[in-house]
């Protein structure tokens, strides 16, 4: 009977519970949408940065990281590295990188441009290279032709066909130099790599750089991201007293995880200015609630029913209402969610080339994860709580013969 | 035998800013199966009174005896408890529960009881057929008349079987049928069950179905009349 006076409390006053409702719900699906965006872009930063740049785990010289040289490059062995490949656990495929920085030049421009020797077959299967490309077609494994990313082939105003001089140094000191007719020409997600990057198959940049053999990484890519750091430890301890050292991508890009971390931080600070506003006005229609029926409180008082069975009553009706504008909540947020994940929102103007130089795309992509959905549900569910508790402990301080003037 | 008995009561509202003696040294005993009027002018002290009668408010000085136990010393959820088995209350404005029917209304104080369903549902049945409310057990108080209302809430109070019933005011808000109708079910109950009761009141017609009249003025008793009641209706 006390759920049964509880929940016809509920709807004794629609307009309220609907308001009280309403907030709630709004509350959710804003937590929701805020912190689900906020993932889904910083998921899809990660995952460029990892699958276009460092790759999730790399192996290095031990040298490599301190001195990022040439010089620091390592013996790739394809036998040792393929039983590596082939019996550690949780591996799915392995990429090696042999990458160094020289001048490029086209007719008349020069800029620096970072040389990346790939083995396009594990490029493409890593992070679909090869579909990337706007002009021309992409070279095969040994062929002596270069592709050049967008944004590098604009500033040395570079086109497919054209010829590019390549100038630099090689391994322990050795000059390096070649001439290369550009074949193709492919659009790089991540600004920075795209205004710089020119790809050659790995045995040409090795035979430029004097590194016959060798690489700078080789990237690991494991069967699920969550793997990392198990995979990291599995590779360490098989490396240990050789030159090899593994490296993670949080490792390997400190500057990114603070980026991260800071935009993390302001939406964190929005989350609670909007917290605290949701909870006022949750709050108000609480507080009227309560002031309109203290009479009632205690009418029920005085004929014994006893504080706290009354407060319990009271919590219930506020913990059903919660309940109820959380999961209504959780309906439209997913709803929301799982839109807006098919339909990423494009950010354009200014806003995109802000994006672009703080490195995100500028593309707003929403993450469906089980675990947003606990944590916010969880968050607005426990601020409704604590509101619930002001009617219990003015019940609980009810003065009866005050309460029943009233 | 006395039921509910006051010793020297009194009742000092603000005693330290500007003190107003709403009971002066009250001394009363109600025996069990009394028909009580305690009457008086506005400000008189008759709601106080009725207040401490049924432990809604400490005395400044006095106590309150209710079948032999003192009240006024009770912890408040000893004295709800109290309350509970022991006084039923009957106000002016009905105050029966909004979202429950009249049935769950009567219900609802022996469930604070911890009685039986079978028992809740057989005697809360019954009492809505005493009150003459048999059909109109699921109607809630917002398909009811006032004085059906009040009806409902005598038989609220007469749910928990309680020693005494204080009613306050309990014709106040009601036109004079509905007004005798509930006077006619109250006197009819205190002859015939010797269910007790104690109103404070200013309506004429409460009073003179009164077989005891206690008048109060300024927060002293005035008067204490016992009279036969049948022989003033008659009149």
């Amino acid at each position: 009977m006390y759920l049964k006076l509880a929940w016809r409390n509920i709807w004794r006053n629609k307009r309220r519970t609907l308001i009280t409702l309403s907030s709630i719900l709004f509350a959710v699906v804003c937590a929701l949408f805020i912190e689900s965006i906020e993932r889904g872009s910083h998921d899809l930063t990660v995952e460029n940065m990892t699958r276009f740049h460092t790759g999730y785990l790399q192996v290095q010289d031990f040298r490599f990281e301190d001195e990022p040289s040439l010089d620091n490059s390592f013996y790739y062995d394809p036998e040792f590295f393929g039983s590596i490949e082939e019996n550690v656990e949780g591996i799915e495929f392995t990429v090696p990188r042999i990458d160094g920085f020289m001048l490029a030049a086209g007719e008349e421009l020069t800029r620096p441009a970072m040389v990346l020797g790939i083995l396009p077959g594990r490029e493409q299967r890593l992070n679909g290279l090869v579909d990337r490309l706007v002009e021309g077609r992409f070279f095969n494994e040994g062929e002596s032709t270069a592709v050049v990313s967008q944004g590098l082939a604009s500033r040395l105003n570079v086109a497919v066909g054209d010829t590019l001089v390549l100038l630099g140094q090689g391994r322990f000191g050795m000059s390096a130099a070649g001439k290369y007719y550009i074949s193709g020409i492919v659009k790089l997600p991540l600004r920075e790599m795209d205004n710089q990057t020119i790809y050659l198959s790995i045995s040409e940049a090795q035979w430029l750089l004097s590194a016959e053999g060798y690489i700078t990484s080789l990237l690991i890519t494991p069967e699920s991201a969550a793997q990392v750091n198990i995979l990291a430890e599995a590779l360490s301890q098989i490396f240990e007293g050789t030159e090899y050292r593994v490296l993670t991508w949080r490792e390997m890009m400190p500057e990114l995880i603070e980026a991260l971390e800071f935009d993390k931080a302001g939406t964190r600070m929005f989350m609670a200015i909007l917290y605290v506003v949701i909870g006022f006005g949750i709050f108000g229609t609480i507080l009227t609630m309560t002031l309109e029926r203290l009479r009632e409180f205690g009418i029920l008082l005085s004929v014994g029913m006893k504080r706290m069975k009354l407060a319990a009553v009271v919590f219930i009706e506020t913990l059903l209402i919660s309940i109820l504008g959380v999961l209504s909540g959780f309906g439209l947020g997913l709803f929301l969610i799982i839109y807006f994940n098919i339909n990423p929102i494009t950010i354009g103007g200014d806003g995109a080339e802000y994006m672009l130089d703080m490195g995100f795309d500028p593309i707003l992509p929403t993450a469906i994860a089980p675990d947003i959905f606990f944590y916010q549900g969880s968050v607005v569910f426990l601020i409704t709580l604590v509101i619930s508790l002001y009617p219990s402990f003015k019940i609980l301080r009810l003065n009866i013969i005050e309460a029943a003037k009233k | 035998m006395a039921i509910l008995q006051t010793k020297n009561l009194s009742k000092v509202y603000n005693p330290d800013t500007v003190p107003v003696h709403a009971l002066r040294d009250v001394s009363i005993t109600i025996d069990k199966g009394e028909f009580t009027s305690i009457v008086g002018p506005s400000g008189s002290g008759k709601t106080t009174l009725l207040n401490m009668l049924g432990g809604l408010d400490k005395p400044t000085s006095g106590s309150v005896w209710v079948n032999g136990e003192e009240i006024t010393s009770m912890k408040e959820s000893k004295l709800i408890d109290f309350r509970l088995h022991n006084i039923g209350f009957v106000f002016q404005h009905y105050n029966l529960i909004p979202v429950f029917t009249a049935h769950e209304n009567v219900s609802f104080i022996m469930l604070l009881q911890n009685r039986s369903k079978k028992e809740i549902r057989e005697r809360a049945d019954d009492l809505l057929e005493q009150v003459g409310l048999g059909d109109r057990k699921n109607a809630r108080p917002v398909q009811m008349s006032g004085g059906q209302q009040q009806r409902v809430a005598v038989a609220r109070a007469l749910a928990s079987e309680p020693k005494f019933i204080l009613a306050d005011e309990p014709t106040a808000n009601l036109d004079s049928t509905s007004a005798m109708n509930l006077l006619d079910i109250m006197n009819k109950m205190n002859r015939e069950q010797n269910v007790t009761f104690v109103f404070s009141t200013h309506d004429q017609r409460v009073i003179d179905r009164a077989r005891r009249v206690i008048t109060m003025v300024d927060g002293a008793i005035h008067k204490d009349e016992y009279r036969d009641v049948e022989e003033t209706a008659e009149n």
